[in-house]
C-alpha cells in the first residue's frame, strides 16, 4: 500500500525520487496524472468518457539515463511501490496503465540515437525514442529501420519491444523481435544487465527473447541495438479483388509458399472490404481485397511482381485492380487509424488479433466470427490478415458495437464478455491470444488458459526477477498487488 | 464555454495519438500532458466537470502549449485539408480560463502590459509601410537590412513602431482586448493612406491576414511578409550555389499554409534551401506560435531552443525574428541574409 498523498511518507519518497532524477522530472500534477491514466485501451477511454476518473499514478518520473532508471527501481523496491513503464502510451491492451497507482516510469527523456553502425547495419538507441523520430534519424543516414507500424508516430521503440510490435513490412523484414540484436535492461531490483551482442549464438538460452514481450513486468528495457537496412531502390504494390476470403487466402498462402518474399501482404474480408476499403480507398466492390508488395532492386521487384500476379491470377480473382490500387493502399496505409476513419466513441470496438498456421487460420477466423455474431447480434465483425509468415498469418479481426451501454459497469462487462468468448474460440482452433498488441490488462486473465502448466514457468521467472512484485503488477496474467 | 465550439476536435483528439511526434513542447519536456491528446483530454474533463477550469495544473498546461500549427497541418494531410483544429481548441480554452477569472497573475500582467503598449508611431515617407513589431525591434539588424535592400531599388517607406496589434493578447486568451487592439491598429493604418504594409514577424503577418479577418476588420492596404516584398524587388545577389539550413516559420508554413515567398527569396539569392532537422513536418521555431512563451515559460523555450541547436548543422536562416531572438548566435533572418549578399 502506498502512502497517502497528504502523508509525510509520500513526501519522503518524493524527495528520494527527486534526488535520483531531478526535481523537474518528478511530477504529481493533475494534467500528467490524467494523461497517464488513459492509454489506447477502450476501457479507460470509456471510463473517462462516462465522467469517471481512471486510476492515476502517484508519481510520474522521467529518468534521463539507465543509471537513473536503476536508482528509481531501487527506491521502488525499498518501499515496495509499483512501477509501470510508459513509452508513448498508445498501447491498446492497457499494459502501461498504473492500475495500482505508484510510479509511472515515463521513458520519453531517454530518446537518444547512440550510434548508427554502417558497417554492421545497425542502430543503437535509447528505448524512449519515438519510432518515427528514430526512422527519420536513420533515414537521414541513408538507411531505414523498415519498421512501419500504424503507431509509428505515437509509440516509442520501447513500447514495440515490450509488446512484440510489428510493422506493415513485417512479411519481409520481420516483427520487432526479428529486428533486435541486443538489449540493455534494468532488472526490477535495479541491476543493469546486457544481453549478448548478437542475436544468433549457441551460448545458452536467449535472454533477449525473455525480455521482448514482457510488457514491463520483468524489467525496464533501456537501450536496444536494431538491424537497419538500405533504402530499397524500388517498392511496388498490386491489388486484386477475390470473390471471397477463402479464395483470396489461397492466393496469399500461395504467395508465401512461393518464397518470393513479399514485403507486405494484406487481405481484407468481405465486410471490411465493403466498409473500410470503400471508405478510405474509395473502392466500392463486393469481395475480398488482397494487396501485396515487393521491394529491392527494380528488376528483381518487377520479376517478383510478375510471378506473384501469375499466382493470384491462377487463384481465381474476381478483378485485377492493378498497381494503382496497390499504390493507393500503401499511400493511405496510416489513414485508417486517424479520426474519423478509426472507430471511436460512442462505438465500442476492439482488435481481436491472433495468429495461426495456414491450416488453421481460416477456422480461427470463422470461430471468432461465430462467437461474436451469435452472442452479440448487434455487433459487427470484420477482419483482415496483415502479417504473413512462411507458415501462416495474423488475423486482425475487429468487433464494433455502434453504441455501448451508458452505464460504465455494464459497458465493461459487455466488452470483456466479447473478448472472453472470441479469444477462447481462437485458442480452441489453434490461435493464440495476441499477435502484436500484447496482453496487458485486457487479456491477462486468459494467459493461464493459453499457456496451461507452462504459465508456472513464466510465473517462476517473474518471481525470481521481481521478488517484491513491483514491476507492472497485475498485467500479463501475473498477480496483482 | 468557448471550448463547446470545439466538441468535434475534443472528441477526435482526446484519444488520438497520431500527431504526438510533432508536438514540439512535448518533445522538449517529455511530459505526456504537453501533447495534443492530453490537452484535448483536459478540455474534455473541464466540459464534464466545469470546476476543473480552476485546476492550477490544467491552467499551467494550457499556457505551456507552443500553439504550433504543425500538428494541425499534419492532420490536414489526412483529412483533405480539414484536419482537427487543436490550436483553435487551445485558444478557446485560454479564453475560458480568462473569462472565468482564472488567468495566472503572470498572464494578467503580460496582458496589461501589451494593452498599454497598443499605440504606434510613424516616421519616414512613402507608400510602403514597414511595421517593426516587438520581436523585429529586438534585433535592430533586421530593420536595418530591410532598409538597405529597399534603398537599392529606391523604394521609400515609412516605418511603424510600437506595440501589440492584438496577437499577443489573443494568444493569452483576452479575446475582447485583442479585438480592440486590432481595430485600433486597423484604424491607425487605414488612416495613413499607404498602399502596402510589410511585416517581418510572421506572427504579425498571421494576425493581419487571419485574425483581423476573423474580427471582421477590413484593411485598405495590401499586407505582405517581408520575404514577399523582398522577392518582389528582384535584386541581384553575389551568391551563386551553396546551401543554407532554412528554419521554417510555424506561422508561414503551418498557419498560412506553405507561404511560398521565403523559399522564393532564397532561390533568388542563389542558395539551395536545405530542410532543417530530420523531416519537414516538425516545427523547429522554439515556440513561435505561442508568441509570448519566453515571458511565461522561459525554461521551456530554453529546452526548445537547445533541441534546435543540437540538430543544427552550420549557420541557419529563418523567416522569424522571434526564432532569431530565441536561438541567438549563428542564425540570420531572411532580411539579414539577403542584405549580406545583395550586390
Amino acid at each position: 500500500m502506498q502512502p497517502a498523498k497528504d502523508s509525510y511518507m509520500f513526501q519522503m519518497i518524493r524527495c528520494e525520487l527527486v534526488d535520483a532524477v531531478g526535481a523537474e522530472f518528478v511530477n504529481s500534477g493533475s494534467a500528467d496524472g490524467l494523461g497517464h491514466s488513459i492509454d489506447y485501451y477502450w476501457i479507460p477511454e470509456m471510463w473517462h468518457d462516462r465522467g469517471n476518473e481512471p486510476q492515476r499514478p502517484d508519481f510520474v518520473v522521467h529518468p534521463g539515463s539507465t543509471e537513473e532508471v536503476a536508482k528509481v527501481m531501487k527506491i521502488a523496491n525499498q518501499y515496495k511501490i509499483p512501477v509501470t513503464p510508459w513509452g508513448g502510451g498508445s498501447g491498446s491492451q492497457g499494459g502501461a496503465l498504473p492500475i495500482y497507482g505508484g510510479i509511472i516510469l515515463d521513458m520519453k527523456r531517454m530518446n537518444k540515437v547512440v550510434e548508427i553502425d554502417t558497417r554492421t547495419l545497425s542502430v543503437t538507441c535509447e528505448t524512449g525514442i519515438n519510432a518515427q523520430h528514430l526512422e527519420w534519424a536513420v533515414e537521414k543516414a541513408g538507411y531505414s529501420t523498415m519498421h512501419f507500424p500504424a503507431s509509428i508516430a505515437c509509440a516509442t521503440i520501447g513500447g514495440f519491444l515490450a509488446h512484440r510490435g510489428t510493422g506493415v513490412l513485417s512479411t519481409k523484414y520481420g516483427k520487432i523481435e526479428d529486428m533486435v540484436m541486443s538489449l540493455e535492461v534494468v532488472t526490477p531490483t535495479g541491476e543493469i544487465i546486457n544481453t549478448l551482442p548478437v542475436p544468433r549464438h549457441a551460448s545458452g538460452p536467449d535472454l533477449t527473447m525473455l525480455f521482448l514481450g514482457s510488457e514491463g513486468t520483468l524489467g525496464v528495457m533501456t537501450k536496444v541495438t536494431l538491424k537497419i537496412h538500405p533504402v530499397p531502390e524500388s517498392r511496388k504494390f498490386h491489388a486484386f479483388l477475390f470473390p471471397d476470403m477463402h479464395t483470396a487466402m489461397n492466393a496469399g498462402a500461395g504467395l508465401m509458399h512461393s518464397r518470393l518474399q513479399p514485403c507486405a501482404i494484406r487481405l481484407y474480408d468481405g465486410p471490411e472490404t465493403a466498409r473500410l476499403i470503400k471508405r478510405v480507398l474509395g473502392i466500392d466492390r463486393e469481395g475480398a481485397y488482397l494487396v501485396f508488395g515487393f521491394d529491392g532492386p527494380e528488376e528483381i521487384v518487377d520479376l517478383q511482381m510478375e510471378r506473384a500476379c501469375e499466382i493470384c491470377r491462377a487463384a481465381g480473382p474476381k478483378e485485377d485492380l492493378g498497381g494503382e490500387s496497390g499504390e493507393a493502399w500503401w499511400k493511405n496505409r496510416y489513414k485508417f487509424f486517424y479520426p474519423p476513419y478509426m472507430f471511436h466513441m460512442p462505438q465500442a470496438f476492439g482488435t481481436l488479433d491472433t495468429v495461426a498456421t495456414f491450416s488453421k487460420i481460416e477456422n480461427v477466423y470463422w470461430a471468432m466470427k461465430k462467437a461474436v455474431e451469435e452472442n452479440f447480434p448487434e455487433a459487427t465483425f470484420i477482419g483482415h490478415f496483415s502479417h504473413w509468415y512462411d507458415w501462416g498469418c495474423m488475423l486482425y479481426a475487429r468487433f464494433i458495437f455502434e453504441k455501448a451501454p451508458e452505464d460504465p459497469a455494464e459497458a465493461a462487462a459487455l466488452y470483456n464478455r466479447v473478448w472472453d468468448l472470441a479469444i477462447r474460440a481462437a485458442i480452441r482452433e489453434g490461435g493464440v491470444i495476441n499477435e502484436h498488441h500484447g496482453v496487458g490488462l485486457k487479456l491477462g486473465r486468459l494467459m493461464k488458459e493459453l499457456y496451461g502448466p507452462a504459465m508456472h514457468v513464466l510465473e517462476g521467472l517473474k518471481a525470481q526477477l521481481d521478488p517484491n512484485n513491483i514491476m507492472n503488477p497485475g498485467k500479463m496474467g501475473f498477480k496483482g498487488v | 464555454m468557448n471550448i463547446d465550439q470545439f466538441t468535434e476536435v475534443i472528441a477526435s483528439c482526446r484519444f488520438c495519438f497520431m500527431c504526438r511526434h510533432l508536438s514540439a513542447v512535448g518533445q522538449a519536456s517529455c511530459r505526456e500532458s504537453d501533447t495534443p491528446r492530453v490537452r484535448a483530454l483536459i478540455a474534455d474533463s473541464i466540459r464534464k466537470h466545469p470546476e476543473k477550469l480552476a485546476d492550477a495544473d490544467f491552467i499551467d498546461t494550457a499556457y505551456r502549449s507552443d500553439l504550433s500549427g504543425a500538428n494541425r497541418f499534419h492532420c490536414d494531410g489526412y483529412h483533405d485539408g480539414k484536419g482537427y483544429d487543436e490550436v483553435g481548441l487551445q485558444l478557446a480554452l485560454r479564453r475560458d480560463i480568462v473569462e472565468a477569472g482564472n488567468a495566472p497573475e503572470a498572464v494578467k500582467t503580460l496582458a496589461d502590459e501589451f494593452e498599454a503598449g497598443a499605440s504606434w508611431q510613424v516616421s519616414g515617407s512613402g507608400d510602403v509601410l514597414y511595421f517593426i513589431d516587438h520581436y523585429t525591434a529586438g534585433t535592430p539588424a533586421i530593420a536595418e537590412s530591410f532598409g538597405r535592400l529597399a534603398a537599392k531599388k529606391g523604394v521609400a517607406f515609412r516605418t511603424i513602431t510600437g506595440g501589440c496589434i492584438g496577437k499577443a493578447l489573443g494568444v493569452l486568451g483576452f479575446a475582447d482586448r485583442a479585438e480592440a487592439a486590432a481595430k485600433k491598429f486597423a484604424k491607425f493604418v487605414n488612416g495613413l493612406g499607404a498602399k502596402t504594409l510589410v511585416v517581418s514577424n510572421p506572427a504579425a503577418y498571421d494576425a493581419l491576414v487571419n485574425d483581423f479577418k476573423s474580427y471582421g476588420i477590413v484593411l485598405n492596404i495590401k499586407v505582405m511578409h517581408s520575404s514577399e516584398f523582398l522577392a518582389g524587388l528582384k535584386l541581384d545577389y553575389r551568391l551563386n550555389g551553396g546551401a543554407v539550413n532554412y528554419l521554417e516559420s510555424d506561422f508561414l508554413k503551418n498557419y498560412v499554409k506553405n507561404y511560398p515567398y521565403p523559399k522564393e527569396l532564397l532561390k533568388q539569392i542563389g542558395v539551395e534551401c536545405k530542410p532543417f532537422g530530420t523531416n519537414e513536418e516538425e516545427s523547429y521555431t522554439a515556440g513561435e506560435g505561442a508568441v509570448v512563451l519566453p515571458r511565461l515559460h522561459p525554461e521551456l523555450v530554453g529546452m526548445l531552443a537547445e533541441r534546435v541547436k543540437e540538430l543544427a548543422e552550420g549557420p541557419l536562416v529563418t523567416a522569424s525574428p522571434y526564432t532569431r531572438k530565441v536561438l541567438g548566435a549563428d542564425i540570420l533572418t531572411l532580411e539579414e541574409f539577403a542584405a549580406k549578399y545583395a550586390k
